[in-house]
């Protein structure tokens, strides 16, 4: 159990008529990219808060490295780096100005990783912090935040405002993070970057965790799924006669052939004897897996 | 990788560079604006003090009037027009040499042209003209020329204003406290409770909101605690912030006050000055501890700005309202006394200038005392429930 860096049991935060955060629990593990997934107002920053000390639970707790994040928030900050979902900087004039005062807070001295982010970011931290646009200020807020090398990063939806290409520059980071054996816990609400960088993922509605789900399962399914278009009628109808996979028709000339991991090499055997003119692998995206899960959560908690 | 810092518990040193970096424009400009006050106020005091000189002259203006009587007695007497501006003139000084030698050995009198010159010299050392002294003369002498028709009595020009007084419903009684009203302690007072205090009343409320509230309401301050620093280093580093500079600014002024007073007065009472700004000092700071407790109380900027403009609004009113009941407004006829009741509903209140101005002077009335020791507890309490509730409450950041 001593790898577990970040771990809730019960955290409760009530704010009246359905609103806050019930009952979450989560375990994050050294090393791993967590993802927090959920809509918006479903309680990915109440959480967050509550792990960083902002807001005192009502039930429940929430320990980062053995610490408890209320009583000690401070002391998790020396391994905590925090990019808040709401970027409002304090009043000073230039970037640079504001991440030479953020180096003091950390201790930071060395600015070879700042600047080394910097620049995978593109960011001219020169500009007037009033005047940047939304991806600049969260540019800005990210390279605060990545510049402590900290061992745990907490990001609320760090890639809001951000353009693709830096999106990506974004991910790249979180790689190199993850590469250095860093623990990465980050909300969002695009399933694209959740899915590129992430191991885990919790999905959370209404203040409920309703799903976890690791990523590496999704990426290496044991079943996987296919649509098979024939060239003849003929040569459907021979192949569905086959009892080894489950299949079904749904139109002429194609079907759906559902088959493991370990059959894989006889289903191509078999499809050797056919003329097959499209074969297209049904892959089962974490949006979809979102939203099967959110269905359902509708119909339990539906009258909730 | 763990970083070496130290977690800041009580103090945080960027935070307060912080601090001083996003607000000296402001403080500096508000200082300003209370030098030019204090000052501009100290110099139309001090010309104030020098138009209305205090030089005796009721000895010159008794020889005055004995001369002029002299002179009209004289000329009624040889069907002459000798007069105060003839003689000023100093065409004729032939023809008052012999009135006055006449006169002289008529009534054994010491008259002179000398004598009448000197009496006209140390009468213009007052502020008053000297055609008002000759126009004064003339209604006492012709009052001294009759007597009252039903009842006999002497007439007499007090007796007359009075009267004139009364009938016009202007209360004599007024009319003399006016004259003994002291301007320089009325113009203390308001430059002290009210004047003085506004610029830095402005500050403190706008200080308040920006250190704590405001960057809760904002988010930045997740900036802050996302690092190791304890909230109860951010409160106390604020708080410091809020102690010293307006014990800066207060302290600066009140230098360039002293140093303007020496320049204007000739003889200043030092010690008098600096309590009087050391009483503001007192006062501010707790005004500074109720804004700074409304910034920790509420998250919202809004409603901390409300509290703490609020009150620092309410106090200056009632403190403006107040001195309409003060004993000088009282005098002047500009104040009712029942107003004096808003003294005890405002903090400022508690700050008697005019015990404390007794600094330094002769007698010192140490009703300052207890007002002062209250201020100072009022600053204790709410910096310490601030501090307190900042440190356990719920932060949306």
């Amino acid at each position: 159990m001593n790898d577990v860096i970040i771990q809730t049991t019960g955290l409760t935060k009530d704010y009246g008529k359905c609103r806050g955060i019930f009952d979450i629990n989560l375990e994050i593990h050294r090393g791993e990219v967590f993802g927090f997934i959920g809509t918006n107002g479903s309680g990915k920053t109440t959480t967050i808060r509550n792990m960083m000390g902002f807001i005192r639970p009502d039930r429940g707790n929430s320990v980062i490295n053995g610490l408890d994040s209320w009583n000690s928030s401070a002391d998790i900050m020396k391994n905590v780096s925090y990019v808040p979902g709401e970027i409002a900087f304090p009043a000073l004039k230039t970037g640079t100005e504001f991440l030479k005062s953020q180096a003091k807070y950390l201790g930071v001295t060395d600015f070879k990783y700042m600047n080394h982010v910097i620049e995978l970011l593109q960011l001219d931290p020169t500009a007037n912090l009033k005047r940047m646009s939304k991806g600049m200020k969260q540019k800005t807020a990210i390279v605060a935040a990545l510049m402590g090398e900290k061992e745990i990063l907490v990001l609320d939806e760090p890639t809001t405002g951000l353009d693709p290409l830096m999106r990506e520059s974004f991910l790249e980071l979180i790689r190199e993070e993850k590469q250095k054996g860093h623990t990465i816990f980050m909300s969002s609400h695009i399933f694209e970057e959740i899915e590129a960088v992430c191991d885990r993922v919790s999905m959370i509605k209404n203040g409920h965790i309703i799903d976890t789900t690791s990523l590496y399962d999704l990426r290496h399914p044991s079943t996987k799924n296919f649509i098979i278009e024939f060239k003849q009628k003929e040569d459907q109808e021979q192949f569905i006669e086959n009892r080894l996979f489950a299949i079904t028709c749904t139109e002429i000339n194609t079907c759906t052939v559902q088959c493991s991991v370990d059959q894989l090499d006889a289903l191509f055997n078999i499809l050797k004897n056919y003329q097959i003119t499209n074969l297209r692998e049904i892959h089962l995206s974490l949006q979809q897996q979102f939203m099967r899960a959110y269905k359902e959560g509708i119909a339990h908690n539906g009258n909730k | 990788m763990e970083t070496n810092k130290k977690t800041a518990r009580f103090f945080s040193k960027p935070l307060m560079g912080q601090t001083i970096k996003a607000n000296w424009g402001l403080c500096l400009a508000i200082l300003l604006i209370m030098i030019l006050l204090g000052n501009v106020m100290n110099y139309a005091m001090s010309m104030m003090a020098t138009e209305k000189s205090d030089v005796d002259v009721t000895e010159y203006q008794e020889n005055f009037y004995s001369y002029l009587g002299a002179l009209a007695t004289y000329d009624t007497m040889t069907q002459q027009e000798l007069s105060y501006d003839d003689f000023v003139n100093g065409n004729n000084e032939a023809a008052y040499e012999t009135a006055f030698e006449m006169l002289n050995a008529q009534a054994d009198m010491d008259l002179s042209t000398d004598g009448f010159r000197q009496s006209i010299d140390g009468l213009s050392q007052s502020d008053i003209s000297l055609d008002k002294y000759v126009k004064q003369f003339e209604y006492v002498y012709a009052l001294n020329q009759s007597e009252g028709v039903f009842d006999k009595e002497e007439l007499t020009i007090s007796e007359m204003l009075t009267v004139t007084l009364d009938m016009m419903g202007v209360s004599s009684d007024m009319v003399e406290k006016m004259s003994e009203m002291n301007p320089a302690s009325m113009m203390n007072q308001m430059y002290y409770t009210a004047m003085g205090l506004l610029p830095i009343f402005i500050l403190i409320v706008i200080l308040a909101n920006s250190l704590i509230a405001n960057q809760v309401d904002r988010g930045s301050m997740a900036y802050v605690l996302s690092t190791p620093t304890k909230r109860s280093a951010v409160a106390i580093t604020q708080m410091v912030f809020m102690i010293v500079v307006p014990f800066l600014m207060v302290a600066i002024v009140c230098a360039t006050r002293v140093g303007t007073s020496l320049l204007f007065y000739d003889e200043v009472n030092v010690p008098g000055i600096i309590a009087l700004f050391g009483g503001m000092y007192i006062l501010v700071e707790a005004v500074c501890a109720l804004c700074f407790m409304g910034s920790c109380l509420f998250s919202q900027s809004k409603k901390s700005m409300a509290f703490g403009g609020g009150l620092a609004v309410w106090f200056f009113l009632a403190s403006m309202i107040g001195l309409f009941g003060s004993e000088n407004m009282v005098n002047t006829g500009m104040g009712v006394e029942e107003l004096s009741v808003f003294n005890k509903l405002t903090l400022v209140g508690l700050y008697d200038v005019d015990s404390l101005s007794t600094i330094g002077t002769g007698n010192v009335d140490t009703t300052f005392v207890w007002k002062l020791l209250v201020l100072i507890a009022v600053a204790i309490v709410c910096y310490t429930v601030g501090a307190v509730r900042f440190s356990k409450k719920d932060l949306p950041l």
